[in-house]
Protein backbone atom coordinates (compact mmCIF):
# COMPACT_ATOMS: atom_id res chain seq x y z
CA UNK A 1 0.00 0.00 0.00
CA UNK A 2 2.84 2.34 0.87
CA UNK A 3 4.38 1.93 -2.56
CA UNK A 4 1.05 2.68 -4.26
CA UNK A 5 0.78 5.94 -2.37
CA UNK A 6 4.27 6.94 -3.41
CA UNK A 7 3.52 6.71 -7.14
CA UNK A 8 3.12 10.06 -8.96
CA UNK A 9 -0.33 9.12 -10.25
CA UNK A 10 -3.26 10.67 -8.45
CA UNK A 11 -5.71 8.36 -6.80
CA UNK A 12 -8.56 7.78 -9.28
CA UNK A 13 -11.01 7.74 -6.41
CA UNK A 14 -10.24 11.39 -5.77
CA UNK A 15 -11.58 12.43 -9.16
CA UNK A 16 -14.84 14.35 -9.10
CA UNK A 17 -17.63 13.71 -11.56
CA UNK A 18 -17.75 16.76 -13.87
CA UNK A 19 -21.49 16.35 -14.46
CA UNK A 20 -22.43 15.88 -10.84
CA UNK A 21 -20.60 19.05 -9.86
CA UNK A 22 -22.60 21.10 -12.35
CA UNK A 23 -25.84 19.32 -11.59
CA UNK A 24 -26.47 18.34 -15.21
CA UNK A 25 -29.98 17.00 -15.81
CA UNK A 26 -29.49 15.49 -19.25
CA UNK A 27 -26.59 14.94 -21.63
CA UNK A 28 -27.59 15.97 -25.13
CA UNK A 29 -26.41 13.99 -28.14
CA UNK A 30 -26.21 17.26 -30.13
CA UNK A 31 -23.58 18.74 -27.86
CA UNK A 32 -20.58 17.68 -29.93
CA UNK A 33 -17.86 19.64 -28.05
CA UNK A 34 -18.94 18.02 -24.78
CA UNK A 35 -19.13 14.47 -26.12
CA UNK A 36 -15.80 14.77 -27.87
CA UNK A 37 -14.02 14.94 -24.52
CA UNK A 38 -15.32 11.51 -23.55
CA UNK A 39 -14.30 9.74 -26.76
CA UNK A 40 -10.73 8.70 -27.45
CA UNK A 41 -8.81 8.87 -30.72
CA UNK A 42 -10.20 5.55 -31.92
CA UNK A 43 -13.79 6.55 -31.25
CA UNK A 44 -14.22 4.45 -28.12
CA UNK A 45 -15.97 5.81 -25.08
CA UNK A 46 -13.44 6.70 -22.37
CA UNK A 47 -13.71 4.58 -19.27
CA UNK A 48 -15.24 5.93 -16.13
CA UNK A 49 -12.07 5.01 -14.29
CA UNK A 50 -10.08 7.59 -16.26
CA UNK A 51 -12.64 10.38 -16.59
CA UNK A 52 -14.19 10.19 -13.14
CA UNK A 53 -17.76 10.28 -14.45
CA UNK A 54 -20.25 8.74 -12.07
CA UNK A 55 -22.24 5.70 -13.15
CA UNK A 56 -25.48 7.61 -13.55
CA UNK A 57 -23.92 10.07 -15.96
CA UNK A 58 -21.85 7.43 -17.73
CA UNK A 59 -25.09 5.72 -18.74
CA UNK A 60 -26.48 9.01 -20.06
CA UNK A 61 -23.21 9.70 -21.81
CA UNK A 62 -23.27 6.29 -23.46
CA UNK A 63 -26.73 6.90 -24.86
CA UNK A 64 -25.82 10.38 -26.07
CA UNK A 65 -22.65 9.14 -27.77
CA UNK A 66 -24.49 6.26 -29.43
CA UNK A 67 -27.12 8.64 -30.77
CA UNK A 68 -24.44 11.03 -32.01
CA UNK A 69 -22.70 8.11 -33.73
CA UNK A 70 -25.89 7.10 -35.46
CA UNK A 71 -26.39 10.63 -36.74
CA UNK A 72 -22.87 10.77 -38.11
CA UNK A 73 -21.53 13.34 -35.65
CA UNK A 74 -19.10 10.94 -33.99
CA UNK A 75 -17.20 8.05 -35.52
CA UNK A 76 -17.84 4.42 -34.63
CA UNK A 77 -14.24 3.55 -35.40
CA UNK A 78 -11.28 5.45 -36.64
CA UNK B 1 -36.87 29.89 -25.10
CA UNK B 2 -40.11 28.26 -26.07
CA UNK B 3 -41.67 26.17 -23.37
CA UNK B 4 -41.70 22.42 -23.76
CA UNK B 5 -44.79 21.74 -21.71
CA UNK B 6 -47.53 20.21 -23.85
CA UNK B 7 -50.59 22.46 -24.14
CA UNK B 8 -53.10 19.63 -24.23
CA UNK B 9 -53.34 16.34 -22.37
CA UNK B 10 -52.94 14.28 -25.50
CA UNK B 11 -49.98 16.11 -26.97
CA UNK B 12 -46.41 15.22 -26.21
CA UNK B 13 -43.16 16.91 -27.11
CA UNK B 14 -40.91 15.14 -29.61
CA UNK B 15 -37.56 16.06 -30.99
CA UNK B 16 -36.61 15.26 -34.54
CA UNK B 17 -33.16 15.44 -36.06
CA UNK B 18 -32.92 15.11 -39.82
CA UNK B 19 -29.72 14.69 -41.81
CA UNK B 20 -29.60 15.30 -45.54
CA UNK B 21 -26.55 15.38 -47.82
CA UNK B 22 -24.81 18.70 -48.29
CA UNK B 23 -24.12 19.13 -52.00
CA UNK B 24 -27.83 19.08 -52.83
CA UNK B 25 -29.56 21.38 -55.33
CA UNK B 26 -31.51 24.07 -53.55
CA UNK B 27 -34.77 22.86 -55.02
CA UNK B 28 -34.31 19.35 -53.63
CA UNK B 29 -33.19 20.75 -50.30
CA UNK B 30 -36.42 22.73 -50.07
CA UNK B 31 -38.36 19.63 -51.05
CA UNK B 32 -36.81 17.55 -48.27
CA UNK B 33 -37.66 20.11 -45.62
CA UNK B 34 -41.13 20.63 -47.04
CA UNK B 35 -41.78 16.89 -47.10
CA UNK B 36 -40.73 16.50 -43.47
CA UNK B 37 -42.79 19.47 -42.36
CA UNK B 38 -45.72 18.25 -44.41
CA UNK B 39 -45.69 14.90 -42.60
CA UNK B 40 -46.05 16.68 -39.31
CA UNK B 41 -48.73 18.99 -40.65
CA UNK B 42 -50.74 15.96 -41.69
CA UNK B 43 -50.55 14.69 -38.13
CA UNK B 44 -51.77 18.07 -36.84
CA UNK B 45 -48.54 18.68 -34.98
CA UNK B 46 -47.57 22.02 -33.52
CA UNK B 47 -44.13 23.35 -34.37
CA UNK B 48 -42.29 24.63 -31.30
CA UNK B 49 -38.85 25.35 -32.62
CA UNK B 50 -36.67 24.77 -35.64
CA UNK B 51 -32.90 24.91 -35.67
CA UNK B 52 -30.96 24.59 -38.91
CA UNK B 53 -27.31 23.69 -38.32
CA UNK B 54 -26.16 24.07 -41.88
CA UNK B 55 -23.21 22.33 -43.45
CA UNK B 56 -21.21 19.95 -41.29
CA UNK B 57 -18.66 17.29 -41.93
CA UNK B 58 -19.71 13.73 -41.14
CA UNK B 59 -17.62 11.39 -39.05
CA UNK B 60 -18.05 8.64 -41.64
CA UNK B 61 -19.47 8.50 -45.15
CA UNK B 62 -23.21 7.86 -45.24
CA UNK B 63 -24.49 6.71 -48.64
CA UNK B 64 -21.39 8.16 -50.26
CA UNK B 65 -21.68 11.68 -48.88
CA UNK B 66 -19.08 13.00 -46.47
CA UNK B 67 -20.86 16.24 -45.66
CA UNK B 68 -24.38 16.87 -44.54
CA UNK B 69 -26.83 19.37 -43.12
CA UNK B 70 -28.70 18.89 -39.87
CA UNK B 71 -32.08 20.31 -38.97
CA UNK B 72 -33.57 19.99 -35.48
CA UNK B 73 -37.31 20.27 -34.95
CA UNK B 74 -39.33 20.29 -31.78
CA UNK B 75 -42.95 19.30 -32.28
CA UNK B 76 -45.94 18.67 -30.13
CA UNK B 77 -47.55 15.55 -31.49
CA UNK B 78 -50.18 13.07 -30.48
CA UNK B 79 -48.16 9.99 -29.40
CA UNK B 80 -50.45 7.65 -31.32
CA UNK B 81 -49.31 9.11 -34.63
CA UNK B 82 -45.62 8.97 -33.93
CA UNK B 83 -45.11 5.56 -35.48
CA UNK B 84 -46.63 6.67 -38.77
CA UNK B 85 -44.52 9.81 -38.75
CA UNK B 86 -41.37 7.82 -38.12
CA UNK B 87 -42.20 5.46 -40.97
CA UNK B 88 -43.02 8.35 -43.30
CA UNK B 89 -39.72 10.12 -42.61
CA UNK B 90 -37.83 6.88 -43.14
CA UNK B 91 -39.05 6.61 -46.73
CA UNK B 92 -38.61 10.29 -47.53
CA UNK B 93 -36.07 10.66 -50.34
CA UNK B 94 -32.77 12.41 -49.62
CA UNK B 95 -32.97 11.89 -45.87
CA UNK B 96 -29.79 10.13 -44.81
CA UNK B 97 -30.60 9.71 -41.13
CA UNK B 98 -33.32 10.78 -38.78
CA UNK B 99 -33.75 10.47 -35.05
CA UNK B 100 -37.11 10.94 -33.39
CA UNK B 101 -36.84 11.02 -29.62
CA UNK B 102 -38.73 12.24 -26.62
CA UNK B 103 -36.74 14.81 -24.66
CA UNK B 104 -36.64 14.23 -20.90
CA UNK B 105 -38.61 16.18 -18.36
CA UNK B 106 -37.38 19.69 -17.78
CA UNK B 107 -35.50 19.80 -21.06
CA UNK B 108 -34.87 23.23 -22.52
CA UNK B 109 -34.39 23.94 -26.19
CA UNK B 110 -30.79 24.93 -26.85
CA UNK B 111 -29.66 26.37 -30.16
CA UNK B 112 -26.71 24.11 -30.80
CA UNK B 113 -25.98 25.71 -34.15
CA UNK B 114 -24.83 28.90 -32.42
CA UNK B 115 -23.00 27.00 -29.71
CA UNK B 116 -21.14 24.97 -32.29
CA UNK B 117 -20.12 28.08 -34.20
CA UNK B 118 -18.86 29.73 -31.03
CA UNK B 119 -16.99 26.59 -30.10
CA UNK B 120 -15.41 26.38 -33.53
CA UNK B 121 -14.37 30.01 -33.36
CA UNK B 122 -12.83 29.67 -29.92
CA UNK B 123 -11.09 26.48 -30.99
CA UNK B 124 -9.63 28.16 -34.05
CA UNK B 125 -8.43 31.05 -31.94
CA UNK B 126 -6.91 28.62 -29.46
CA UNK B 127 -5.20 26.72 -32.26
CA UNK B 128 -3.82 29.92 -33.69
CA UNK B 129 -2.59 31.00 -30.29
CA UNK B 130 -0.95 27.63 -29.75
CA UNK B 131 0.70 27.77 -33.17
CA UNK B 132 1.93 31.31 -32.48
CA UNK B 133 3.27 30.23 -29.08
CA UNK B 134 5.07 27.24 -30.63
CA UNK B 135 6.61 29.46 -33.29
CA UNK B 136 7.69 31.99 -30.69
CA UNK B 137 9.27 29.21 -28.65
CA UNK B 138 11.15 27.88 -31.66
CA UNK B 139 12.37 31.36 -32.54
CA UNK B 140 13.53 31.89 -28.99
CA UNK B 141 15.35 28.58 -29.03
CA UNK B 142 17.14 29.50 -32.24
CA UNK B 143 18.03 32.93 -30.87
CA UNK B 144 19.28 31.40 -27.63
CA UNK B 145 21.39 28.93 -29.50
CA UNK B 146 22.88 31.70 -31.62
CA UNK B 147 23.57 33.72 -28.50
CA UNK B 148 25.19 30.80 -26.77
CA UNK B 149 27.34 30.09 -29.79
CA UNK B 150 28.42 33.74 -29.96
CA UNK B 151 29.24 33.63 -26.27
CA UNK B 152 31.27 30.48 -26.69
CA UNK B 153 33.20 31.98 -29.58
CA UNK B 154 33.90 35.08 -27.52
CA UNK B 155 35.05 33.03 -24.57
CA UNK B 156 37.35 31.03 -26.78
CA UNK B 157 38.78 34.26 -28.12
CA UNK B 158 39.27 35.53 -24.59
CA UNK B 159 41.07 32.36 -23.57
CA UNK B 160 43.30 32.66 -26.62
CA UNK B 161 44.04 36.30 -25.79
CA UNK B 162 44.88 35.41 -22.20
CA UNK B 163 47.31 32.77 -23.32
CA UNK B 164 48.78 35.08 -25.91
CA UNK B 165 48.73 38.23 -23.81
CA UNK B 166 51.73 37.57 -21.47
CA UNK B 167 53.92 36.77 -24.44
CA UNK B 168 53.24 40.04 -26.19
CA UNK B 169 55.18 42.52 -23.97
CA UNK B 170 58.12 40.18 -23.99
CA UNK B 171 58.18 39.85 -27.74
CA UNK B 172 58.38 43.63 -28.28
CA UNK B 173 61.12 46.13 -27.52
CA UNK B 174 60.76 45.75 -23.79
CA UNK B 175 62.54 42.42 -23.94
CA UNK B 176 65.54 43.85 -25.69
CA UNK B 177 65.66 46.72 -23.24
CA UNK B 178 65.72 44.39 -20.33
CA UNK B 179 68.41 42.30 -21.88
CA UNK B 180 70.52 45.36 -22.57
CA UNK B 181 69.92 46.47 -18.99
CA UNK B 182 71.13 43.12 -17.72
CA UNK B 183 74.14 43.25 -19.97
CA UNK B 184 75.04 46.82 -19.03
CA UNK B 185 74.56 46.09 -15.38
CA UNK B 186 77.99 46.13 -13.73
CA UNK B 187 76.92 44.71 -10.46
CA UNK B 188 76.49 41.29 -11.87
CA UNK B 189 79.74 39.37 -11.76
CA UNK B 190 80.09 36.92 -14.48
Amino acid sequence: MKQANKSPRTDPRLKKCPFKEKGVAYIDYKDYPLLKQYVDYFGNIRQRYYTGVSLKYQKMLKQAIERARFMGMLAYRK
Amino acid sequence: MPSLVPTTDEGRIYELCVLYPYPLPQKEEQEVLKAVEHIFEDAQAKLISKDSWGRRGLAYAIRGSTEGCYVIYHYEVDPEKIREIDEAIRITPNVLRHLLIKPPKGYEVVKFSEQFKNWQKSKEEGDQRNAAAAEEKLRKQVADRAKRQAKRVEEEKKVKKETEAPKKPLSEGALEEEISKLISDDEINL
